[in-house]
């Protein structure tokens, strides 16, 4: 490469016109041990570069980085549940204490039905108690009539009581010594 | 899906980021960190990928932002002798220990010059020269305009320039 191109390119450089493959060719001319001595100061500004770019972290470096990546991983897992550990605490807490709560409440609720207070005003209660003994006396009225009706009804049969008696005169008395001869082997 | 997104662009970026980390504090374990700190960051917020307009410059961005704070943090002292890892990697077509000698004050010397640029330059700088990034590219990664992108590279560049011609004399 003559001197001239490379005056060229140098001042391309300096004012920030070279393209890349233009700093690769000075890169390369300034590796080649042929350097004018007033380009001699400039030479390691060239060839540094390329030792830097052979720069690279050492062996094993990306299994590390995976590694630590996973570390992290399971810490901020474990760090999340840690966090959250007093609060699952007191959820737990409130929870039972609720559900007691809950259970409790119906269970009494439950049990104070049968004896509940359903009316707050006498008046009302007195009315709907009459109301209910009243249904209930005539219940018991519309009854004692049907029976008085059926018994008539029985009597206007005109039947004879005592063919009907007679039939309970046939049937045997049972006798509580019946057994008593009775051998034990037999049975 | 944003596992996919993770081993198809992000994953691939570690390398990239561990040097532009390594710019800024001069040190393998401590960019490495650095970088690892990024990425478990990162899969934190897995949730919000999908809004993240430019997902590889975000990378680029909260990588150097890390870097800067463990600098504060740590006070890490930019090197002044090129760090061991470089000093392997380099000067192997050189043979004598003079040369050898020579070379090594000039990086350590091109490493003091980069060093004190200011921090928006050598993100520049270092995502130009050594990612070999596009103006637009360094645009989206820094969040600036190309033109800001094109006058940091040519201050940077400029800077370096009357520094390493100034020592010689």
């Amino acid at each position: 490469m003559n001197n001239g191109r490379i005056t060229e390119l140098l001042d391309k450089y300096w004012a920030c016109e070279t393209s890349i493959s233009e700093e690769m060719e000075l890169q390369e001319f300034f590796r080649s041990g042929n350097v004018p001595e007033e380009l001699q100061p400039y030479v390691t500004l060239f060839t540094y570069r390329r030792d830097l770019q052979a720069l690279k972290p050492g062996d094993g470096f990306e299994e590390r980085l995976v590694g630590s990546i996973r570390k992290a991983e399971r810490q901020n897992r474990y760090i999340t549940i840690r966090i959250f550990e007093p609060l699952l605490r007191i959820a737990a807490s409130v929870l039972l204490v609720t559900g007691i709560g809950i259970s409790v409440y119906l269970f009494s609720r439950q049990n104070s039905q049968v004896f509940a207070e359903t009316y707050n005003d006498p008046e009302a209660a007195m009315q709907q108690a009459t109301l209910a003994l009243d249904k209930l006396s005539r219940a018991i009225q519309a009854t004692e009539e049907a029976s008085l009706k059926s018994l008539e009804q029985l009597d206007n049969l005109e039947l004879d009581w005592s063919e009907i008696d007679s039939l309970s005169t046939e049937i045997v008395p049972i006798d509580p010594d019946f057994n008593k001869d009775v051998k034990p082997g037999r049975l | 899906m944003s596992r996919d997104k993770f081993h198809r662009i992000i994953l691939p970026l570690k390398d990239k980021l561990f040097r532009l980390a390594w710019s800024i504090v001069r040190d393998s374990a401590e960019a490495e960190d650095i970088v690892q700190d990024m990425f478990v960051k990162l899969w934190s917020k897995i949730d919000e990928w999908d809004n993240i307009e430019n997902l590889e410059a975000y990378c680029f961005r909260a990588t150097k932002n890390l870097a800067l704070d463990r600098m504060e943090s740590l006070e890490i002292r930019k090197t002044e002798n090129i760090s061991p890892e470089l000093e392997s990697s380099t000067f192997t077509d050189r043979v004598t220990p003079f040369n050898k000698l020579e070379e090594t004050e000039r990086y350590t010397l091109l490493y003091n010059c980069i060093d004190q640029l200011p921090e928006k330059q050598k993100m520049v700088f270092q995502l130009r020269e050594i990612e070999g990034m596009s103006y637009r590219e360094i645009a989206d990664t820094l969040q600036m305009s190309e033109e800001m992108v094109k006058v940091s590279l040519f201050r940077a560049r400029g800077r370096l320039k009357k520094q390493l011609s100034g020592r010689r004399e």
